[in-house]
């Protein structure tokens, strides 16, 4: 994870990638043992994409990778090159909300919000692929997301919200509908 | 923030480049899914010079396979597509959609691969421990040719297997189970959800006329730290009537002569005798009522 | 009336003006200010800052190789080599005192001569890639003499006479490590137990448990050109980081600033550990000329920041046939690990709180702190509440056993009601607000208890269901901690917007809203008028720290003043402009009109704007400080908080047999916080206390070996509650017996909320299997192997 690149670590050369994140194409020079998470955060600049535990225990560095969930602590930076990732900041248009976003709000479930990307991301893979789960299916598809702060049962809420407003068409709301 | 051991990657361009590599540099540790051996580095536990990707490998061995009676699965298929696959739908591998159900979490299920989860050969591995009771093979791959290991054969100790160095696990395969049969996973931890387990016991059973045609039981540990079977038990129950008064004599009388179990911080050996005994009976009662028809 | 000071004057007179009012924004579901933020995920936290600098240093904490040693020799030269590294920092580096202590000064920042755990730091390595740092930390040679390592408290004293044991001292420099001594003397105790029908006695005991919170410990220093420092941290303390960091380097606090901004979770854990991270971040700093980060892995997290305190207790209690309670006598041991952290305060709490909020004539409590070298234990959401709930608990559903009376029934005849006076001779009046009785049987009401009691007794199979019951009381803010003041600031700007500034943090539980709402509702103004500034130790007002469940409090009580008197001035200017008299003017902003004659208006910013020509001040500093504590040092008696929040917790849970797991169904949670303020803040309060608390009573444990390594520094070993693990429903209830000296009568819930929980999951453990317990986590061979020994395990 380095700010400035250094003569003296030409025993582990950079390598450049191509990583389409939220739609745009980027090109980044990363280190070989370089994680996807820091690329994503320190290089790219989205800190939407957290770190909880860098083991893959907790679910906050959640992305998607070609539209699977997957740690982002885990994966290095080379073996993603090339690929299409979706953070929180990509979700939705600028100044609009995805139904995912407003049901979190609808349901009142913000917390400390240290665990929502992840938490969200984990919801779009989930409805992605069951537009209507059952409660038990939200709660395998979160099983990997931890929240201390104790959302878990708002979340359950929202998802089943959030899949009725995107079966009602809503997919995206204007953000100055729900700001007071 | 994870402070990061600094190694080289190789990404090889296809499975002979790969294989070629192996047998000229010996610094090289193959890495599948990277959710258990990124782990290990980071925490210190292994040292990597240089680490050799095998995801570019998925084109030609991520599949699954059924033909000639024979199930084939490539060893790069990720957690996640065996368990969206078709194979698991089938009732006599119902023990996998078990597996599926528990295995760590929906994440690391997309990049954890089912070599990789051989490859560990740690007691929690739930893929292996299933593999054992479906009397499964390893197929290892290297520059000079190609080897198939009975899996009952392919752990030798704690996170050690017989895969030497210049090998790569391609493939695990198992011969289709007769229609009479099926299977069962269960695991049990202290919490509901992403439990690592304190026993974790598959079974494989054959049932005609209430009769134990034949069984297969393996658990995450018989004494040693990789899973292996529970022969004894398995012996005792074949050819007998599946009934409440024999299960319960296999669980007291044979299978404590041949598990021994350890005391640790997370729990005593005790308890993990007791629980086995508890969560095997539940999975043949399973398997059971899952051959009977009605999950 | 008159010897009270004007800031209590005026929330009593807030209190009365609105007691029978439909308020408009307080107690209402709002939206909090950050929360469209952090659904977007641009909030940013603490490490997320570091992307912002091009030229930033990364500084590495080298930790002790052995938990108790002396240190002979520390020899840096070969890392200061290493290529990529900049500076290596040691204790004689430190230009200050090498002290980060929060009560006690005894926690070095930097070791040199002696490591009491395995988190004590040894040097920092500071390098422009983590990694580096990492690498060259391996190069740190120390040259260690190893000293016998002590991981049992009841090695340094004995739990039944309370003498300390012959033993290596851990804090020779102190003749002692036993850190505090805190104690109830009432009554004669020895005549009630003489002369009681009944008398129930056990040993108890609670686990280390780990904070978790989701974001891990970080700092970032920028040097200032002055010499002074800025630092931007994940605390709960930013003036206390301030006091430390200053200290360390040997500046007055005006130079160093602290900002916190979004924090992931606190829970108790960063109210000192970011001393050591904004001293480490600010020595790196300021020896480099560079920004230097300071990022705490999830395993440095878990052994480098406190703990809550394990508790060994033994406790009798004396009871007349009828259920009255005699006496209460306990002896309680609070392991504080190898630093005091706040040790001290959470043993004075528990023992405040040690004999439950029932009337107890008699009673002898000591409760002791010692040191160990164990990771150190201080602040976690009940502060020695939840352990000492535990205890008692347990022993009144012993008691209602030997009875044979219900659990509820026992509690009804003993819990402290308005007119009673406390263990500590407090008198309890209506101005208090003692809501307990009606949490009680609001509790038992939704629950369905006696008829779930009677229900889940006769059973049979393998799987059981039980319903338990825990009471739990919390004296708001800090006693005899401190002097206990806030204040807050309400800033009018020329465009009507309004700056909010207070130098309480938000850790997730968002109570600055709720201080908003209040201001909202004093001023006439809507929520979304107002904008929280982050705190910041330059520019928002010193509010205490954010503990002890005070901010609503203790914050709103200065948000009350400030508003009140903006309101006064306001009612003033727009009297002039409409004519009527100023206690007439009702304000509803956008409009402002007469409420005698509503036709007579004028707009929100016409009277903002009136304000400013005629040089009236819009911005308001507000302050309250809590009437001081009283409490005899010997005896425990005296008024030891200013009000009590009170609960009643009921779980259900079904046990099964052949395993022994638990899996609770549902809770219901009732609490008497005073006075709702921020409707949403209080039911998730109730919500996430209620899985916190849950993993505390059945799966977390932070686990040392012999030699005081933590076996268990991850989140795949250390148990915290997954969805799967929450119940199906947690129903929160709120009841309001309004305390006349909190805004609009509130109390606070931050620690009330996890108090009683863990002693209802195992009283309603109790109940499905018909064994007592008497230790947490109860873990499933816990429970199954209690099962055994009763013979009531089916296979």
């Amino acid at each position: 994870m380095s700010m400035i690149p250094r003569e003296e670590w030409d025993k582990y050369p950079d390598v450049e990638i191509t990583l389409n994140v939220n739609g745009k194409d980027y090109k980044v020079k990363v280190k070989p043992y370089e994680r996807l998470l820091d690329v994503l955060r320190y290089k790219l600049g989205f800190t939407g994409v957290k770190e909880g535990c860098g083991r893959g225990e907790c679910g906050a560095c959640v992305v998607l990778m070609d539209g699977k969930l997957v740690p982002s602590c885990l994966v290095l930076a080379v073996r993603a090159n090339g690929s299409k990732i979706l953070t929180v900041e990509g979700l939705a248009p600028e100044g609009k909300l995805h139904a995912i976003q407003k049901a979190l709000l609808d349901t009142y479930a913000v917390q400390c919000g240290f665990c929502f990307p992840g938490v969200i991301l984990a919801i779009k893979a989930l409805l992605d692929r069951n537009p209507n789960p059952t409660d038990e299916e939200v709660k395998d598809a979160l099983s990997g997301q931890l929240c201390r702060c104790g959302s878990y049962l708002r979340f359950i809420k929202a998802v089943k919200l959030a899949a009725q407003y995107i079966r009602e068409g809503k997919e995206y709301f204007d953000e100055s509908e729900v700001r007071g | 923030m994870v402070y990061i051991p600094r190694f080289n990657v190789y990404i090889p361009k296809d499975v002979s480049d790969a294989l070629n590599a192996l047998s000229q540099r010996k610094d090289l540790i193959p890495m599948g899914g990277g959710s258990d051996l990124l782990v290990l580095i980071r925490s210190g536990i292994v040292k990597a010079d240089t680490v050799l990707d095998l995801w570019p490998l998925r084109k030609e061995l991520a599949y699954i396979k059924r033909e000639n009676g024979t199930v084939r699965i490539g060893a790069l298929t990720t957690v996640s597509e065996l368990c969206e696959s078709d194979l698991i739908k089938d009732v006599r591998y119902a023990g996998l959609a078990d597996v599926c159900k528990k295995f760590s979490t929906p994440f690391i299920r997309n990049i954890a691969t089912v070599g990789g989860n051989v490859g560990a050969a740690h007691p929690l591995s739930d893929i292996a421990l299933m593999l054992l009771v479906l009397n499964g093979k390893v197929k290892l791959l290297s520059k000079n040719g190609e080897r198939t290991v009975d899996i009952t054969k392919f752990f030798k100790g704690k996170r050690q297997t017989v895969r030497n160095h210049d090998e790569i696990i391609a493939e695990v395969s198992f011969t289709e189970t007769p229609p009479n049969s099926s299977t069962a996973f269960i695991k049990f931890d202290r919490r509901w959800g992403h439990a690592m387990g304190y026993v974790l016991v598959g079974a494989y059973m054959q049932l005609r006329n209430n009769v134990i045609e034949d069984v297969r039981i393996a658990f995450d540990s018989m004494g040693n730290p990789y899973p292996e079977r529970a022969w004894k038990t398995e012996e005792f129950l074949k050819e007998k009537e599946f009934s409440d008064e024999v299960i319960k004599q296999a669980l007291n009388d044979v299978l404590p002569k041949e598990m021994k179990r350890i005391t640790d911080y997370r729990a005593s050996a005790e308890y993990r005798l007791d629980l086995s005994k508890v969560l095997l009976r539940r999975a043949l009662l399973k398997i059971k009522s899952r051959i009977e028809g009605g999950d | 009336m008159s010897e009270l000071p004007e800031y209590v004057r005026i929330v009593e007179e807030i209190f009365d003006k609105y007691k029978d009012k439909e308020f408009l924004y307080v107690g209402k579901r709002i939206q909090r200010w950050d929360a469209v933020e952090k659904v977007k995920g641009r909030i940013l936290f603490t490490a997320d800052f570091a992307k912002y600098y091009r030229n930033a240093v990364f500084v590495y904490s080298v930790r002790t190789k052995y938990a108790h040693a002396r240190i002979k020799s520390i020899d840096i030269s070969e890392a200061q080599r290493y290529p990529g590294v900049l500076r290596v920092i040691t204790a004689k580096d430190i230009p200050g005192v090498n002290d980060v202590g929060y009560v006690i000064p005894d926690q070095p920042l930097l070791v040199s001569d002696k490591a009491r755990y395995i988190g004590d730091i040894i040097a920092l390595i500071v390098a422009e890639d983590p990694n580096v740092a990492r690498e060259a930390g391996e190069l740190i040679k120390v040259d260690y003499e190893k000293l016998p390592v002590i991981t049992d408290p009841l090695q340094v004293v004995d739990l039944r006479t309370l003498k300390e044991k012959e033993h290596p001292l851990i804090h020779e420099e102190r003749g002692s490590d036993i850190v505090a001594h805190f104690k109830i003397r009432k009554g004669d105790v020895k005549k009630a137990f003489d002369e009681a029908d009944v008398v129930v006695e056990g040993e108890y005991r609670t686990p280390f448990q780990e904070h978790a919170y989701m974001e891990p410990e970080a700092a970032i220093a920028l040097p200032e050109a002055d010499g002074g420092v800025t630092i931007i941290a994940t605390t709960q303390c930013p003036f206390d980081v301030r006091k430390a960091v200053a200290k360390v380097l040997g500046i007055t606090q005006n130079k160093v600033r602290v900002i916190v901004p979004a924090v992931g979770g606190g829970f108790g854990g960063k109210e000192d550990v970011a001393n050591e991270l904004g001293a480490k971040a600010a020595l790196a700093a300021l020896m480099t000329g560079r920004p230097a980060v300071v990022i705490h892995s999830r395993e440095e997290s878990i052994i480098g920041h406190s703990k809550r305190h394990p508790m060994r207790a033994w406790y009798r209690h004396a009871a007349k046939r009828d259920g009255t309670l005699l006496a209460v006598e306990a002896n309680i041991v609070f392991d504080t690990g190898a630093y005091a952290s706040l040790g001290p305060f959470v043993a004075w709490r528990a023992t405040v709180h040690a004999t439950g909020p029932y009337k107890v004539e008699a009673a002898r409590v000591d409760t002791l702190s010692v040191y160990t070298n164990n990771v150190y234990a201080g602040a976690f959401r009940g502060f020695g509440c939840p352990q000492t709930a535990f205890a008692i608990e347990m022993q009144m559903d012993a008691l209602a056993e030997e009875l044979g009376m219900d659990p509820v029934d026992l509690r009804l005849k003993n819990i402290l009601r308005e007119g009673d006076r406390t263990v500590h001779g407090q008198l309890l009046t209506k101005d208090h607000g003692v809501g307990l009785e009606e949490a009680i049987l609001k509790a038992v009401e939704a629950s369905k208890w006696y008829e779930k009691r009677k229900l889940f007794s006769k059973q049979s199979g393998t799987l059981r269901k039980g319903i338990g019951i825990g009471l739990l009381w919390h004296g708001n803010s800090i006693g005899v901690e401190g002097a206990d003041y806030s204040s807050a600031t309400l800033i009018i700007n020329r465009d009507g917007s309004i700056t909010f500034r207070v130098g309480l943090i938000d850790m997730g539980q968002g109570s600055q809203w709720g201080m908003v709402l209040i201001a909202s509702e004093i001023l006439g103004v809507p929520p979304s008028y107002f904008r929280v500034e982050q705190p910041d130790t330059a520019a928002t007002p010193d509010s205490g720290p954010t503990v002890a469940s005070r901010s609503t409090v203790m914050g709103g009580a200065a948000v009350v003043n400030a508003a009140y008197k903006l309101r006064q001035r306001l009612n003033k200017v727009a009297s002039t402009l409409l004519g009527c008299d100023p206690g007439d003017v009702e304000i509803r902003a956008p409009d402002v009109y007469c409420r005698s004659d509503p036709k007579k208006k004028v707009s929100w910013n016409d009277v903002v704007e009136q304000s400013f020509w005629l040089g009236i001040p819009l911005q308001e500093f507000g302050y309250f400080r809590a009437p001081p504590a009283e409490w005899d040092e010997e005896t425990g008696q005296g008024a030891p908080y200013i009000t009590y929040t009170f609960g009643a917790i009921i779980a259900e849970v079904t046990v099964d047999l052949e395993t022994g797991g638990v899996k609770v169904d549902r809770m219901v949670t009732a609490y008497d916080i005073g006075k709702v303020i921020n409707r949403v803040g209080a039911e998730l309060h109730a919500e996430g206390g209620a899985i916190q608390g849950l993993g505390y009573a059945l799966m977390e444990e932070v686990v040392h070996n012999k030699d005081a390594y933590v076996m268990n520094a991850n989140l795949s070993t250390y148990y915290i509650p997954t969805i799967h693990d929450a119940p199906d429903e947690i129903i929160p209830i709120f009841v309001e017996a309004k305390y006349r000296r909190g805004p609009f009568g509130a109390k606070g819930l931050g620690e009330p909320s996890i108090n009683g929980i863990a002693p209802a999951i195992v009283n309603a453990v109790r109940h499905a299997t018909g064994l007592k317990f008497y230790s947490i986590p109860l873990t499933p061979e816990k429970v199954y192997m209690a099962l055994k020994r009763a013979g009531k395990t089916p296979l």
